[in-house]
């Protein structure tokens, strides 16, 4: 229906286009009438003849009519035709065109409140992912914080541990080495009392018994601890 | 010397009836007039698609409406003036379609370089103006609120009351008529001018030598006249609005 009634204006515009270019030809007053005198009488010269009749002069027949009255077909057919096309653009053009236009607004303002919607809605998970966010970053501190606590403890406890082991060792290796210094010292009177036995023997040259050799020694020795 | 022989104005304005009588007969100019009727329907008809970008004649169409609705019915009547789109929109787009043919080869008649239709819309928009001003102001209230300007002295009244009635009833149909019709008949006479001087000087002789001028004086007033065909269109259509405005408005 649509695309008929858009091919019957086109065919209408068009055929009047061309109809009225067409139609200058042997219709506008060309003035002069035919050169050769034979042909039809133009509506120029028939004017011409009337004048000329009503005891005019041949320059009444180049006298321009008067362009302020005004055709009476042209009112008639300039009304007709714009009341035409003030009935098309009143009833169908405007209301058609109108409608196109508002329908666009309302869905650009449709999908501009949308898109507002959707931007709040988007800001709204913006802003709960940034709280989320803060939190994981609060917890991640709130861990490392605890675990450098933990860290610290536990480092003080080792520290501890090992100062207490260091001092145990210590104090093993004091008590060892006391022994051994005992042991030595032991040892050491020992030998000396052979030692001393033996040198003894050799200064008296005499063989004294063994019991009063040890005697003498122990003696000796004793006198010696007791001079240092 | 150049066998110049300029037509006279009927010649080259008025159009015998090609079919009808004198009451009925269709001329070229009442060709234009169909011709400026049907481009204007179709125009609306190929602007009414609904596509959400528009282009071509929608774009066209569309941007005429808010042109026609913004720069002349809001700026002078405001919203109560919308009523009056359709009218001003038929004004404008009859006008320009029948000024147009001014300029279109083969063609070349401004259906508004004849009184007849200038004077029809000018006598048509007076009748709705002041119809207009008197269903908002009552009959009495009309001619008081166009004849008396507020603030004048009573002694003075005697004489700005004939300037009033003559100036918002006698002058504005004329000069509404006048503006358009004078204007187009003036360019298309121009037009004639130097196409005619342009055909004379299409001789073997000295005198061609100017011949480019005439010529190309044609081609620069046809450019003008596509202008001065909008201008009128939107001027006559401006002024409609103008004197509704007036009319229906409550300050003086």
């Amino acid at each position: 229906m649509r695309r008929l009634q858009l091919r019957l204006l086109l065919a209408a515009a068009v055929a009047l286009v061309a109809l009225v270019g067409f139609a200058p030809h042997g219709l506008a007053q060309e003035g002069g009438g035919d050169e050769d005198g034979t042909g039809d009488l133009t509506h120029a010269s028939e004017e011409c003849i009337h004048l000329l009749e009503e005891g005019g002069v041949p320059e009444d027949c180049q006298e321009a009519p008067n362009p302020i009255l005004p055709e009476r077909n042209e009112i008639i057919w300039g009304a007709i035709g714009f009341a035409a096309v003030f009935l098309f653009v009143w009833r169908f053009g405007l209301p058609a065109i109108k409608k196109g236009m508002n329908a666009r607004t309302e869905r650009i303002r449709h999908d501009l409140d949308q898109a507002e919607a959707q931007r709040q809605e988007a800001e709204s998970v913006l802003s709960e992912y940034r709280t989320q966010l803060a939190e994981a970053k609060g917890e991640a501190g709130r861990i490392i914080e605890e675990a450098r606590q933990t860290a610290d403890a536990m480092r003080r406890d080792l520290s501890a541990s090992a100062e207490a082991d260091i001092a145990e060792l210590r104090r093993r290796a004091a008590a060892d080495i006391e022994s051994a210094k005992l042991q030595a010292i032991a040892d050491l009177r020992g030998e000396v009392a052979n030692l001393a036995i033996g040198a003894a023997e050799r200064v008296v040259e005499r063989n004294l018994d063994r019991d009063t050799s040890t005697q003498l020694v122990e003696s000796f020795i004793a006198q010696v601890g007791s001079g240092r | 010397m150049l066998a110049l022989e300029f037509p006279p104005l009927s010649h080259i304005t008025n159009w015998p009836e090609f079919w009808g009588n004198d009451t009925y007969g269709i001329n070229k100019v009442v060709l234009v007039y169909a011709a400026a009727a049907l481009l204007t329907m179709l125009l609306f008809v190929l602007g009414s698609r609904k596509r959400l970008v528009p282009t071509g004649a929608q774009n066209l169409a569309e941007m005429s409406v808010e042109f026609i609705e913004d720069g002349i019915v809001m700026e002078t009547m405001g919203e109560k003036g919308l009523k009056y789109t359709p009218l001003l929109i038929s004004f404008f787009f009859f006008i320009l379609f029948c000024n147009i043919f001014e300029i279109v080869p083969g063609i070349q008649m401004p259906g508004t370089a004849r009184i007849a239709l200038p004077m029809f819309l000018a006598l048509l928009a007076y009748v709705i103006y002041h119809g207009a001003g008197i269903r908002e102001h009552g009959p009495f209230g009309y001619l008081k609120h166009r004849l008396i300007p507020p603030g004048v002295p009573a002694a003075l009244l005697v004489l700005i009351i004939p300037i009033e009635f003559i100036i918002a009833f006698v002058v504005t149909p004329f000069t509404h008529t006048v503006r358009l019709f004078a204007n187009l008949l003036a360019g298309h006479i121009l037009l004639v001018t130097f196409a005619v001087l342009s055909s004379a000087l299409w001789v073997k002789n000295l005198s061609a030598v100017i011949l480019p001028l005439p010529v190309l004086a044609v081609v620069a007033f046809t450019a003008f006249e596509l202008l001065v065909s909008f201008l009128q269109a939107y001027v006559f259509t401006l002024l409609a609005g103008v004197y509704i405005g007036q009319a229906i408005s409550h300050e003086h």
